[in-house]
């Protein structure tokens, strides 16, 4: 088999790294540290929306747990990236057993999202035999409750204070690596046998049943991986910022990234990367105002909530107007494919979400 | 009274209905029969406003109400009975047929309508504060046409009435039917039992994939149709 | 210490708790929908409370009126705006919408007030208390206590003896049915919403009646209470909604007393694990309804 038809079936998740490639490229070029800054971060998102389209575009549930498991990550992995020097002076209450542990970035990144996987494992498998409604009510409360233990657990991290002192290991290009492998990952996912198993299992609880998937297996194993990448990803983004408090993982940002996918289209993985590029590059506008508007000093008790109120009126909007988003439920590929009957497009727009 | 022209629907991305036209005038008894997925539910489903065609126009005493909300077009006085009665099981018989007659303003209205549905059927009397989700089968098909009638509709329409019920049932309901089809009540019929649909009705249309197949009386359809075959699926030689 | 103001604490809160979770079912009930937005229905009948409670001379009475009216018509707004044009479409639309109408009014609150706490003037009852039995107990639980009562039994009565109440149980068991037979479906969804808002603003009162203080963001922690009441509940009926309410307030309460000192900031962790026992043995609830959630697994 020669090269080319090989990399066919991978011509989506390679469309999507070039362009990638092509944003970091025109990053690195650009030079503006601003512009490096914006869009390594963008890369980390794209990581964490990428793991919240693994688990929402196959098994058709909202996962709100997904950016407490990015804390997780992230403050799991400066746990061991830290020195144990540096982990002291940012937290002097740190239980003396976590203080001499020491290890290199990389396998600190994996064990913060082995972490959340495992956390994942157990919290989330009974609640995966939940009704729709109640699965996605109940990840909420994992939010709520990772967000108030790690609030609460001082000694691990610091509490509501921030934990500063993180060495800043992600840059430009750790976070593309990182964001391709995971676009890779996710795909494959996708076109996988579990993937394939929990759309069955989404589109129709009982045949699939009856043709002996299990659902709640699929579910939970697609929300370990889920969580894993979110774990990772809050590793990259903790090694970004150097310093962060519990609020940083908690509703706002699990708007934006929800925001991300949904306008972007939760069904496909292209609908990730389209979704994070655009509100990326919304958000930089829109806080770029709102940061205008506070020098101005036109409202004295100060304009915020503006970027949010804009994201969350255009997803209202996109709600009703294009729910599947973007994409649709088409991926995107470096060649389009030759449209079929009129059918597949009949079924594409039947308006199911 | 109500005229389908060249209806064309579809679920999604499968088309259910290919061109559907039929009749019903005031008074009469009219059937659809054929086997499953025919698509005698979806032109019922298409009539009370519940699945909207996507081409073809309905036409209810000369008024189109392609287009018309559910809860519209029941207003016009179009009563559907569906498949599987739909009686709601946490209400009581009471609250059913309170609920029925829901497009009927009149107090007093409402309590000769209720004698008269007692009259029709006794048992709904018997049971009149129990909940519906604890009658027999039969005593819910009972009550769901009994709810229908309760806002004295033009045209009622039912879906497979018989549909699960015990064979002395199934005479009660066939029964009722006339009588009501004697009382004038115009009446749209969706069956399976051939044989005892053919019995009480003014007019028959044959439904097969979609389409209509045949027209006509009772007897004409005896004679010239080939119902064994649509139903069986297989074709009796040299017929239409 | 279990004595007898803890308890009277306890049924207080469960009071509260079955009126919030029981303004979540009801729509929940009839559309499918988890509505996200509703912690912001309290924020809203808190801010009412706050601007009217503190810049006019309006008596409370009034005041706590108008914040459970704001509320109200806020919650129909929302439904009138944001949810009808999405309901056609699918559940995860509708409930990504309502996650997006809370994040809206949120920082809508943040925007036009302040990120800052804002006190709220109460009233002096809800500062006194009274000697039952021995006990000290604050007119605060009482009146709480009171308030439930009567709004469960004009629900009840709602629900049993009015057409709309009729129609309401309905349309949670069959909507289609229940527009077939000419029940608007939009005078249907809008008593909900207004249901919903209405028991918002009262819990607001109350909530709010704890603190003293109204943010931008108080409306999650209420959500989550009614969430998981819910969930606990069983979600379809309405009993279970207040059974739901009931057995959080006993289970939090109950950690609250015996959870030792340094792990009591952790109490909503431990309920949450609590619930997820719960939800291993029983994943459709406590009570069934007549037609339960489906199991899936």
């Amino acid at each position: 088999m020669n090269l080319i038809a090989r990399l066919k079936p991978l011509n989506t998740p390679l469309t999507l790294v070039a362009g990638v490639l092509v944003v970091a490229l025109l990053a690195q070029l650009a030079g503006i540290s601003l512009i490096t800054r914006i869009i390594t971060v963008m890369f980390v998102s794209l990581m964490l929306v990428l793991g919240l389209q693994l688990y929402m575009g196959n098994s058709g549930i909202l996962n709100f747990a997904h950016i407490g498991f990015m804390g997780i990550g992230a403050y799991t992995s400066v746990l061991f990236s830290m020195t144990p020097e540096a982990k002291v002076l940012t937290n002097s209450d740190l239980y003396p057993f976590l203080v001499p542990l020491h290890l290199p970035f990389l396998p600190s990144l994996l064990i913060g999202g082995l972490v959340a996987a495992v956390l994942a494992a157990v919290i989330s498998y009974p609640l995966m035999r939940l009704s729709d409604a109640a699965a996605v009510i109940t990840t909420f409360a994992v939010l709520v409750m990772i967000h108030v233990v790690l609030l609460h657990w001082d000694r691990v991290t610091n509490g509501p204070r921030t934990l500063f002192g993180v060495d800043n290991y992600t840059t430009l290009w750790t976070s593309v690596v990182f964001a391709v492998i995971t676009t890779f990952a996710v795909y494959l996912f996708k076109e996988s046998r579990i993937g394939l198993r929990l759309r069955a299992s989404r589109d129709d609880r009982y045949a699939a049943a009856s043709i002996g998937i299990n659902m709640v297996m699929m579910r939970w194993l697609a929300f370990m991986a889920s969580a894993f990448i979110a774990g990772v990803g809050g590793g990259l983004w903790a090694h970004f910022i150097t310093s962060f408090t519990p609020y940083s993982f908690y509703l706002t940002e699990t708007f934006v990234i929800l925001v991300m996918l949904v306008i972007g289209g939760p069904y496909s993985v292209s609908g990730a990367v389209v979704g994070t590029l655009i509100v990326t590059a919304a958000r930089e506008v829109l806080r770029a105002i709102e940061n205008y508007v506070n020098i101005l000093q036109v409202f004295p008790e100060g304009f915020f909530g503006f970027t949010e109120v804009v994201l969350a009126i255009v997803l209202i909007l996109i709600l009703v107007y294009r729910p599947t988003g973007i994409m649709g439920s088409h991926e995107l590929r470096w060649i389009q494919k030759q449209p079929k009957v009129k059918e597949n497009e009949a079924l594409k727009n039947s308006g199911k979400v | 009274m109500l005229e389908l022209n060249d209806i064309h629907a579809r679920y999604g991305a499968i088309t259910a209905l290919r061109g559907v036209s039929i009749t019903v005038s005031q008074g009469e008894l009219v059937a659809l029969l054929g086997v499953n997925g025919a698509g005698k539910s979806t032109t019922l489903a298409c009539i009370a406003g519940v699945l909207p065609p996507w081409q073809g126009s309905i036409l209810f005493e000369s008024g189109s109400i392609v287009g018309k909300s559910p809860e519209q077009i029941a207003r016009l006085g179009i009563s559907l009975v569906p498949e599987g009665r739909d009686i709601f099981p946490s209400l009581t018989v009471e609250e059913n047929l309170r609920l029925g007659a829901y497009t009927r303003s009149e107090k007093t209205e409402y309590q000769r309508n209720l004698d008269e549905i007692f009259d029709l059927f006794p048992v709904l009397k018997e049971r009149l504060q129990q909940s519906g989700g604890t009658l027999s089968g039969g005593e819910q098909q009972q009550l769901a046409i009994a709810r229908a009638l309760m806002s004295r509709p033009r045209l009622l329409m039912l879906d497979e009435p018989s549909l699960g019920l015990a064979p002395a049932l199934v005479d009660q309901i066939f029964e009722l039917i006339a009588r009501l089809h004697q009382r004038g009540v115009t009446i749209l019929l969706v069956e399976q039992n051939v044989h005892r649909t053919l019995e009480i009705v003014d007019r028959v249309y044959l439904m097969n994939t979609g389409l209509i197949e045949s027209q006509g009386t009772p007897q004409q359809l005896r004679t010239y149709a080939d119902i064994e075959g649509i139903y069986m699926g297989v074709r009796r030689q040299g017929n239409t | 210490m279990i004595n007898l103001e803890f308890i009277i604490n306890m049924i207080s809160l469960g009071s509260l708790y079955a009126m919030l979770a029981l303004g979540l079912v009801i729509i929940y009930g009839i559309l499918r929908l988890v509505n996200f937005a509703y912690g912001e229905l309290i924020m809203i009948g808190g801010y009412t409370m706050f601007l009217l409670a503190g810049f006019t001379p309006l008596p409370w009475l009034v005041v706590a009126v108008l914040a459970v009216l704001a509320a109200m018509f806020t919650s129909l707004f929302t439904e009138l705006v944001a949810f009808r044009p999405v309901r056609e479409k699918s559940l995860t639309a509708m409930l990504i919408t309502s996650f997006a109408v809370s994040t809206l009014l949120q920082n809508a609150a943040l925007l036009i007030i302040s990120p800052r706490a804002r006190a709220v003037t109460l009233p002096q009852i809800f500062q006194t208390s009274v000697m039952i039995a021995g006990t000290s107990v604050p007119w605060r639980n009482i009146l709480t206590i009171f308030t439930s009562l009567v709004m469960l039994a004009l629900l009840t009565l709602l629900l049993r003896r009015t057409v709309l109440g009729i129609a309401l149980r309905a349309a949670a068991d069959n909507f289609t049915m229940t527009r077939m037979l000419g029940v608007p479906a939009n005078t249907v969804i809008s008593a909900a919403f207004a249901i919903s808002g209405i028991m918002a603003g009262i819990v607001s009162i109350f909530w709010i009646g704890r603190s003293a203080t109204v943010t931008p963001t108080i409306g999650a922690p209420p959500l989550l209470v009614a969430f998981v009441a819910t969930v606990i509940g069983g979600m379809r009926s309405l009993t279970g909604a207040v059974v739901g309410g009931f057995v959080y307030a006993t289970i939090i309460s109950l950690l609250g007393v015996l959870l030792p000192p340094d792990l009591l900031e952790f109490r909503e962790a431990f309920m949450f694990a609590f619930v997820i026992i719960i939800l291993l043995f029983r994943p459709q609830g406590l009570i069934s309804g007549k037609t339960s959630e489906e199991r899936v697994g």
